[in-house]
């Protein structure tokens, strides 16, 4: 058996903000089909490593590849078009906007009509639209949210907030979703469907998943590989049972008498 | 093959549906242009209301201005405050066209015109158009381009500039535009005594040294190069003596086209690119959308349809183009609309623009407004009437509150235009009083504007409007 193809190699990416060294020799690679974890204590550096392999922060050193492409210091919306897609911790939605609307944003990105195209209404573009209402329907109705399809998406609550985000991020297409904190200011009823519809997501969509979480009921009974982050260093990484066990991830967690 | 590709693949509507339905509202447009150019424009004639007509047109040349603007303002959420100056970069472009190409071609700079072009309702005996309509037609486009490319460069530094530095950047090209205009010589009319305005802009014979006397022929002008004649152009005096081509119908038909192209774009894919710009930039990025590209093309699209519209303006019946005219009053009354009709819609802009437009016609001629009071407070009536209704059906009042409001407003209006009336004070000169406290009380009242980013057009919107109360609280 051949081995899975890698979707997102980093090798030693190092980020500082002026003094601080927010994420020192970061490492990690993901292959089609994997779902990782990441996940260390408030201030560890998690959502920095989302920013910088999602383009919003350059590297100060280190390698970031996306299928291959080299893509330290390209633009977000160059790497989102490889196959990277995201969720962010506090909940970025276009609130003005409708449900089926941000989720229709997401399928932007993969629209071969041009400008002009759509302004002369072409075939194209009327295929296209139609195939973007279906698409983005069809994600509302996996992550539930269907029924409000017309309401502004500010006015869901913060749960189906969330959601919402994962259907945005779907719809781009992705070979791989990161997913920042997503049981954040869920309630326990909640936390257990999501895990579900976690596993559901990569099932269908065959999407690599990794995920930031607090909830260790989540991160341990989901992920296959674990990489925990402290002080912006690596201090672990392995499986669940191997993670949870190692002294120096209790003592990040527990802290030293 | 992406997933969508593959989807729009089995979904394509066939080409003979949609060629007709991309058409239909194109000829919907034109047909309707015909209409006010043949028929509205006549009856008004001739029913001695020539003064609707003139109305009529600044209202139509405005809502394309305030159309335009929300695909920046409202779309992107960036924040030019600069707008006329495309309007001034088309205005001018189209000016120079017209008025030497007419002097090339024709001799002098009259109205050569077919129908379509005619300001003289009711004729018959003139074709349906002419050459001199697709120079107008030309010039009207060319100007419009040249703008776009302004906005292309004014659009750039969006890429790194944000809010207040983009404003600011913006404010700048309006200012420039105007000054580089305004700059331009007049030296020709300020040496002779017995010019005609005529002259004005003039070209001297082409390496001849400029002699008072020595005005140029039409067959000067023809064989000057077309790059000296936006030298000449009046300066600060103004280019007068252009000829009317601004006729009902190409009013209609431009903003007609520019309504149609604002919501094709709005109820598209790359529509709601632009949006998602303006409701978080960081998202829209991170879903693939080239922020900055798409911040450039609203810009260059917004400043094509301000330059046709600064074309329009410039030959408009009764209108001296002047670069004093085209500064950052006029682009502040361009904001005032699309602030009031609600950042990003663009019925509300529509809306917007034809009230800022009459009223400081009302404002001036108080007749009207001072007869109307009356009705204002029958609104008023109405209105409570209405929400009473409304409320005991357990539905939504916001329809009595519009009714309400409204009559408060044309009461409160006209009474004042009442007693202006009566102590001979002109009111159109406090008109931007009445903005600012329209601006104050949308503010406090509705900060979204009349419509938000909604449209009349949306099913919502009326919903909204009959829906019952979802929270049954007191208020
Ligand atoms: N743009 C920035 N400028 C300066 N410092 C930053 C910046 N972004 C993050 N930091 C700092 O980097 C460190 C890591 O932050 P990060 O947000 O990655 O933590 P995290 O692991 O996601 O924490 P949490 O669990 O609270 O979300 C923090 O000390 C934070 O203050
Ligand atoms: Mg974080």
């Amino acid at each position: 058996m051949s081995e899975r193809r890698a979707i997102l190699e980093v090798v030693g990416v190092n980020k500082s903000f002026g003094g601080l060294k927010a994420v020192q020799d970061f490492n990690l690679t993901i292959r089609e089909g994997d779902l990782q974890g990441l996940i260390g204590p408030n201030g560890a550096g998690k959502t920095t490593c989302f920013n910088l392999l999602t383009g919003v922060y350059t590297p100060d050193t280190g390698e970031v590849r996306v299928s291959g492409h080299r893509v330290e210091g390209a633009r977000p919306w160059r790497i989102a078009r490889l196959g990277v897609a995201r969720t962010f911790q506090n909940i970025r939605l276009f609130g003005a906007l409708s449900v089926l609307d941000n989720a229709r944003l997401g399928c932007h990105l993969r629209v071969g009509h041009s400008f002009a195209g759509m302004v002369l209404r072409s075939v194209l573009h009327r295929s296209e639209e139609r195939a973007i209402r279906d698409r983005a329907m069809d994600l509302l109705g996996v992550l539930g949210l269907a029924d409000r399809a017309h309401e502004e998406a500010k006015s869901l609550p913060y749960g189906d907030q969330r959601k919402l985000e994962i259907a945005r991020a779907l719809a781009t297409e992705p070979r791989v979703l990161l997913l920042d904190e997503p049981a954040a200011g869920m309630n326990p009823q909640e936390k257990v469907e999501l895990r579900g519809l976690i596993h559901r997501i990569r099932e269908r969509f065959k999407v690599a998943i990794l995920l930031i979480e607090h909830d260790m009921g989540v991160v341990m009974n989901l992920c296959e590989h674990i990489t925990v982050l402290n002080f912006g260093q690596t201090i672990a990484a392995g499986s669940p049972g191997v993670v949870q066990n190692d002294p120096r991830v209790i003592e990040a967690y527990l802290g030293t008498e | 093959m992406s997933d969508l590709r593959h989807r729009a693949a089995s979904l394509s509507p066939g080409f003979v549906p949609t060629a007709v339905l991309s058409i239909l509202p194109v000829a919907a447009v034109l047909g309707i242009a015909m209409l006010a150019q043949l028929w509205l424009a006549p009856v008004l004639a001739n029913a001695g209301a020539d003064f609707f007509i003139k109305m009529g047109v600044d209202i139509l040349v405005a809502m394309v201005l305030a159309i335009s603007l929300t695909m920046v303002n409202g779309f992107t959420g960036q924040f030019s405050i600069g707008h006329a100056a495309f309007m001034a970069v088309g205005a001018y472009t189209a000016a120079c066209i017209v008025y030497y190409g007419s002097y090339r071609f024709y001799g002098n700079a009259n109205v050569q015109g077919g129908l379509v072009s005619s300001m003289v309702y009711g004729v018959r005996d003139v074709p349906w158009f002419a050459w001199a309509d697709a120079l107008f037609l030309g010039a009207l486009l060319a100007g419009g381009l040249v703008a776009a490319g302004c906005g292309y460069l004014v659009g750039l530094p969006s890429l790194r500039l944000k809010g207040d530095y983009l404003a600011i950047v913006t404010l700048g090209f309006g200012e420039i535009v105007r000054v580089l205009v305004q700059s331009q010589t007049t030296e020709v009319l300020a040496e002779g005594a017995s010019v005609t305005p005529d002259h004005l802009r003039m070209i001297p014979a082409w390496g001849s040294t400029l002699a008072v006397d020595d005005y140029i022929t039409a067959e000067a002008i023809a064989s000057a190069p077309v790059w000296v004649w936006p030298k000449y152009v009046g300066g600060a005096l103004g280019f007068g003596g252009l000829p009317f081509y601004t006729s009902p119908f190409w009013v209609v038909l431009v903003a007609g086209l520019t309504l149609l192209v604002a919501f094709r774009i709005k109820s598209s894919s790359y529509g709601r690119a632009f949006l998602s710009i303006r409701e978080d930039e960081i998202a829209s990025e991170a879903m693939g959308v080239n922020v900055t590209a798409y911040k450039v093309r609203a810009f260059v699209v917004a400043a094509f349809f301000a330059g046709i519209a600064g074309g329009l303006f410039a030959h408009t019946v009764g209108v001296q183009l002047n670069p004093a005219e085209l500064g950052f009053q006029k682009s502040f009354d361009i904001i005032i609309m699309v602030v009031l009709g609600g950042l990003g819609s663009i019925s509300g802009a529509a809306i917007a623009a034809v009230i800022v437009t009459i009223l400081p016609e009302l404002l001036r001629t108080p007749d009207l407004l001072a007869a109307s009071w009356p009705y204002g407070l029958g609104g008023v009536v109405l209105g409570a009437g209405l929400i009473g209704v409304l409320r005991s059906g357990g539905r939504s009042t916001t329809l009595g509150r519009a009714v309400l409001f409204a009559g408060l407003l044309v009461a409160g209006l006209g009474l004042l235009a009442l007693w202006a009336k009566g102590s001979e004070v002109d009111l159109g000169r406090y008109r931007m009083v009445f903005f600012a406290l329209a601006l104050i009380a949308m503010m406090i009242l509705r900060p979204q504007g009349l419509l938000g980013v909604g449209e009349i057009w949306d099913r919502s919107f009326w919903a909204d409007l009959v829906a019952r109360r979802s929270k049954g609280g007191v208020s």
